[in-house]
C-alpha cells in the first residue's frame, strides 16, 4: 500500500492556525505513507497538477488531501486523481479548515494536534477504501414544472425547446402568475400582459408542453431518474374541448363574488374565467359560490345560456399519474396578510391596501379600468401614502430579510399614479431605496425628480382614520421632524412570503427550506438553482424575492441544469450505496423497517429453507447508513463507509488497535476519552 | 380578518333578474321554498290561504332580488310556485319608463 498526503495551506487560512512544517514530518512516519508534502493551495490547477504528477512518480495507490471540507473540493480532487490513472474513490479528505483551523483559531498547538489526528484517520480510512464504479440507473428524460408564473412558463418553454416533455402544473385555473396581474413594468414601463401573453400562448400550444390548470401535484414518488407523481385536476364543470370562451354564461350567473384575480377589488360570476386573456381561456365553476352545491335540483342558467352545451356538472376530480426524471419547483410568492400590520390599519381601514392591490387599480384591465379609486368609496384619490419596508427589514414581524423588489415597484406605483391623476400628491416613506439593477437607479432618480411626488426618510409609527380620510403618522428623518399627513389611500409594500402550499410541497419532495420558507438552493453562488435533493430545480421567487429579470433568468438556467441532466441517456450515480453481504444476511428485515427512502425489499431466497434476504435498490438509496446501523449482524454497510473503514478511523484517533482483543479491553476504561480531552 | 369592501366594478356585472309568481290555493306550508331560496326572499305570509295554512310571499323591500335560478319552482311539490325570467331587454325597457 502506497498512500500519498497532501496538506493545503490554504492561503492563511489553515497555514495561519496549523504548523504545516511539523504536520508533515509527523504525517511522513505514518504507516503506508510514502509520500507526504505541502502546497499553497491544492485546488488551484498547479495544485493539482502536483498530485497528479506525484502519483505517477511515487506510484501511489492512494491519495489523502488534508484541506477544506469534501463537500467544497470533494469532486475536484477526486477528478484530479481520476485522470492520474487512480479510482476516485481511493481517496480521502481530512477536513483541517472548517472542522480545525477555523474553529481552533487561537488554539495553534491543539489545532495543530487535531489536524495530525484527523489526517491519521483519514489515512487509515483510505488504506481499506474500495475502487468504487458509478451506479446507471434508468432516467425518465421527462420533467415536472410546478408553478406556472412567469419562471414556470419561461423554464417550460426552454425544456420543451430543447426537445423533452414538460408536465406543467398550476394551481389556478389559468397560467401567468402574479406578472398577468401587474400593469406596466419597471424600468422601461411595458405592459406586462402585453410581453407575458404571447408566452402563456406559445406554452399552451407547444407540442412539448403538457398543460394541466386547476390542478395540483398530490404525490411524489421515487428519486431522480424515475419519479412517479400523481397530479389531481379538479373540476371545472366545463369541458375545455367545448368552451369557446364566450362568456354567456357569465352574464346570467346570479352569484357575484370578489375575484381573487383583481385581489378581490372587483367582482366576477360564480362561473368566471380570471381575467379575459387567461390560458386556457375556458370558464371554471367556482363550487364554492355556485348555487349548485347540493346537485339535487340545479340553477341551470348558464347550462341554458351555453351554445356549444360545454357545461357538465357531474364532472368529478381527475386523477393523472406521469413519470418524470427531474422537477423544477416555481411555486412563487404570495403577499404577507395585511392584517398582520395593525399598527397601520392593515385589514381595518378598506383604503389601506397592498402593492398588488394598487398595481390592479392601475391597470386598465383591472376592475376600475384604470381610474385609480378607492375601494371605500369609489372617489379617486388625490394624495396616495406609499410605506416601503410595511414588515420587511423588521426582525420584530419576523421577516428581517429585504423582499428586493419594492423600491422598484413603489417608484413606479408613484409614477404611474401621477399620469392617472396629474393633480395627485404622492408620498413615499422609505428606509433606503435600494435600486440595484441595469438602469433601476436612473428610473428612482427620475421619480423622484417628477413634480407632486415626495420621497421621505423615515418609518410610519401609526395610520388612523380621521373622518374620511387616513392621517399618517411618521417622521422625516432628514429633516428631523415629525410628519403628520392626511391620505386618502395608503398604500403598503408588504413583504413577500412563499406562497401557500410551498411547505407541503417541499415536506413532500424533502427538499430543505430556510427559516422562512424559501427553498435551500445547494450552494449559494455556484449552484444557485438547484436543491441539495438531486434532481429538484428551483426558479423564480420559490427561492427568494426577485423581480421578473431574476426569475426569468433563473428559470432558464434551472432548464438549463435540466437539459444537461437529460443530455444522457442513463443516470450515473455516485456508488455511496449501501450493499448487502449474503452470507451475513440472516432476513431480519431491520433495515427495510429504517429505509427512509424505501430503497430495501426483502425477498426470499431460491434454496430450500426459502429464507430471506434484503435486496437494495440502487436507484433509490441515498446512501444514509441508516440500514447500517440498524442490521445486529453487520451485513449491510454502506460502500465508501464501511464500519471496518469508521472503526480505523475511529482508533486512529484514539490511538488504539483495531482488534477484537482490543476492543473488549477498551470498553471497561474511559482511557481514550481523556486522551482526547487532555491537551486542553 | 379583512373589513367587507364594495366591489369596485359592480355596476358593470348584471344578475338575471326573475319575479316569483305564488298560487296560494296551491301551498300547504312545507316551507320547502323558503328553506331553498339562495337569496333568501321568501317568508310566509301572516294570512291564511283557503286550506289554512300560511302561503310564501316575498319579503318587504327584496323585490328586485330574485335572480330566477328557478329552486323554488323546482322544489315545490304541489306546483305553487314558479318563476318567470324578466329578459334582458325588457329590464332596461323598464328603467328608461
Amino acid at each position: 500500500m502506497r498512500i500519498g498526503v497532501f496538506i493545503c495551506h490554504c492561503g492563511r487560512n489553515i497555514a495561519g492556525v496549523v504548523d504545516i512544517k511539523a504536520l508533515v514530518d509527523r504525517v511522513s512516519t505514518l504507516e503506508n505513507v510514502v509520500y507526504a508534502t505541502n502546497e499553497m493551495y491544492l485546488c488551484s490547477d498547479p495544485g493539482q497538477r502536483k498530485i497528479q504528477e506525484v502519483i505517477k512518480e511515487f506510484k501511489l495507490d492512494r491519495v489523502v488531501v488534508a484541506a477544506c471540507s469534501p463537500k467544497m473540493h470533494g469532486a475536484t480532487f477526486a477528478r484530479a486523481i481520476e485522470e492520474a490513472g487512480l479510482n476516485p474513490y481511493l481517496i480521502e479528505i481530512a477536513n483541517i479548515r472548517e472542522q480545525c483551523s477555523w474553529v481552533h483559531q487561537d488554539l495553534r498547538k491543539i489545532a495543530t494536534e487535531k489536524a495530525f489526528k484527523l489526517i491519521k484517520a483519514a489515512v487509515a480510512k483510505v488504506a481499506l477504501a474500495k475502487p468504487l464504479e458509478p451506479v446507471y440507473v434508468p432516467l425518465t428524460r421527462k420533467v415536472l414544472i410546478i408553478g406556472g408564473g412567469v419562471a414556470g412558463i419561461q423554464a417550460a418553454l426552454d425544456i420543451a425547446n430543447g426537445g423533452f416533455e414538460v408536465y406543467l402544473v398550476e394551481k389556478s385555473p389559468t397560467i401567468g402568475g402574479h406578472m398577468a396581474q401587474l400593469d406596466e413594468t419597471f424600468p422601461t414601463l411595458d405592459c406586462s400582459a402585453c410581453i407575458l401573453t404571447p408566452r402563456m400562448v406559445e406554452a399552451a400550444r407547444h407540442p412539448n408542453i403538457h398543460l394541466y390548470t386547476y390542478a395540483e401535484v398530490k404525490q411524489v414518488e421515487g428519486v431522480v431518474g424515475s419519479y412517479k407523481v400523481t397530479i389531481e385536476q379538479k373540476p371545472r364543470y366545463v369541458d375545455p374541448e367545448k368552451c369557446t370562451g364566450c362568456g354567456d354564461c357569465a352574464e346570467v350567473c346570479p352569484v357575484i363574488v370578489p375575484n381573487e384575480f383583481d385581489q378581490g377589488l372587483g367582482g366576477r360570476k360564480a362561473i368566471y374565467i380570471p381575467f379575459p386573456q387567461a390560458v386556457p381561456a375556458v370558464y371554471t365553476i367556482d363550487l364554492e359560490h355556485c348555487l349548485n352545491t347540493e346537485k339535487l335540483i340545479v340553477c341551470e342558467q348558464c347550462y341554458k345560456a351555453c351554445g356549444p352545451k360545454a357545461i357538465n356538472y357531474l364532472m368529478g376530480p381527475k386523477e393523472i399519474e406521469i413519470e418524470v426524471g427531474a422537477i423544477v419547483l416555481a411555486t412563487g410568492y404570495d403577499l404577507w396578510p395585511i392584517e398582520n400590520l395593525r399598527e397601520y390599519g392593515g385589514g381595518e381601514y378598506p383604503d389601506v391596501i397592498n402593492g398588488l392591490e394598487f398595481e390592479r387599480l392601475l391597470c386598465s384591465s383591472g376592475p376600475t379600468g384604470g381610474v385609480v379609486r378607492r375601494p371605500s368609496d369609489g372617489k379617486i384619490p388625490k394624495r396616495v401614502v406609499f410605506i416601503q419596508c410595511a414588515g420587511s427589514r423588521d426582525p420584530k414581524h419576523g421577516c428581517a430579510y429585504c423582499s428586493k423588489i419594492c423600491c422598484m415597484y413603489t417608484a413606479k406605483h408613484a409614477l404611474l399614479y401621477k399620469h392617472a391623476v396629474p393633480d395627485g400628491e404622492a408620498y413615499v416613506f422609505f428606509i433606503d431605496v435600494r435600486a440595484a439593477g441595469k438602469r433601476y437607479e436612473e428610473f428612482v432618480q427620475r421619480v423622484m425628480g417628477t413634480d407632486g411626488i415626495k420621497y421621505l426618510r423615515g418609518k410610519v409609527s401609526k395610520v388612523f382614520q380621521r373622518n374620511d380620510k387616513l392621517v399618517v403618522w411618521g417622521v422625516d428623518t432628514l429633516s428631523g421632524v415629525a410628519v403628520e399627513i392626511e391620505a386618502d389611500m395608503v398604500v403598503l409594500a408588504l413583504p413577500i412570503v412563499p406562497s401557500q402550499g410551498t411547505k407541503e410541497l417541499a415536506q413532500m419532495l424533502k427538499a430543505p427550506t430556510d427559516e422562512y420558507g424559501f427553498l435551500s438552493e445547494i450552494h449559494p453562488k455556484l449552484r444557485p438553482v438547484e436543491s441539495s435533493m438531486m434532481g429538484i430545480y428551483l426558479a423564480g421567487a420559490v427561492q427568494a424575492p426577485k423581480d421578473i429579470p431574476d426569475s426569468v433568468s433563473q428559470a432558464s438556467a434551472a432548464a438549463s441544469k435540466v437539459l444537461s441532466l437529460f443530455s444522457n441517456k442513463q443516470l450515473a450515480l455516485d456508488p455511496i450505496k449501501a450493499e448487502v453481504d449474503l452470507e451475513k444476511c440472516v432476513g431480519c428485515g431491520e433495515c427495510a423497517k429504517v429505509c427512509p427512502f424505501g430503497a430495501i425489499t426483502m425477498k426470499k431466497r431460491l434454496d430450500k429453507k426459502k429464507r430471506k434476504y434484503a435486496e437494495v435498490n440502487k436507484a433509490l438509496c441515498q446512501g444514509c447508513g441508516c440500514c447500517m446501523a440498524a442490521c445486529r449482524k453487520e451485513a449491510i454497510q454502506v460502500e465508501g463507509f464501511t464500519l471496518p473503514q469508521l472503526r480505523a478511523q475511529i482508533y486512529a484517533i484514539l490511538d488504539a488497535k483495531p482488534t477484537k482483543v482490543e476492543i473488549k479491553k477498551k470498553e471497561g476504561g474511559n482511557e481514550d476519552k481523556t486522551a482526547i480531552v487532555k491537551p486542553r | 380578518m379583512r373589513t367587507k369592501r364594495r366591489l369596485l366594478n359592480l355596476d358593470k356585472l348584471t344578475k338575471p333578474k326573475g319575479k316569483v309568481v305564488f298560487i296560494p290555493e296551491r301551498c300547504k306550508e312545507c316551507g320547502l321554498c323558503i328553506e331553498y331560496c339562495p337569496t333568501q326572499i321568501l317568508e310566509y305570509s301572516t294570512e291564511f290561504n283557503e286550506k289554512g295554512y300560511h302561503y310564501p310571499i316575498i319579503k318587504p323591500g327584496k323585490e328586485d332580488e330574485c335572480v330566477g335560478c328557478g329552486f323554488c319552482q323546482e322544489v315545490c311539490p304541489d306546483f305553487a310556485i314558479y318563476v318567470e325570467l324578466i329578459e334582458p331587454k325588457l329590464q332596461s325597457n323598464d328603467a328608461k319608463e
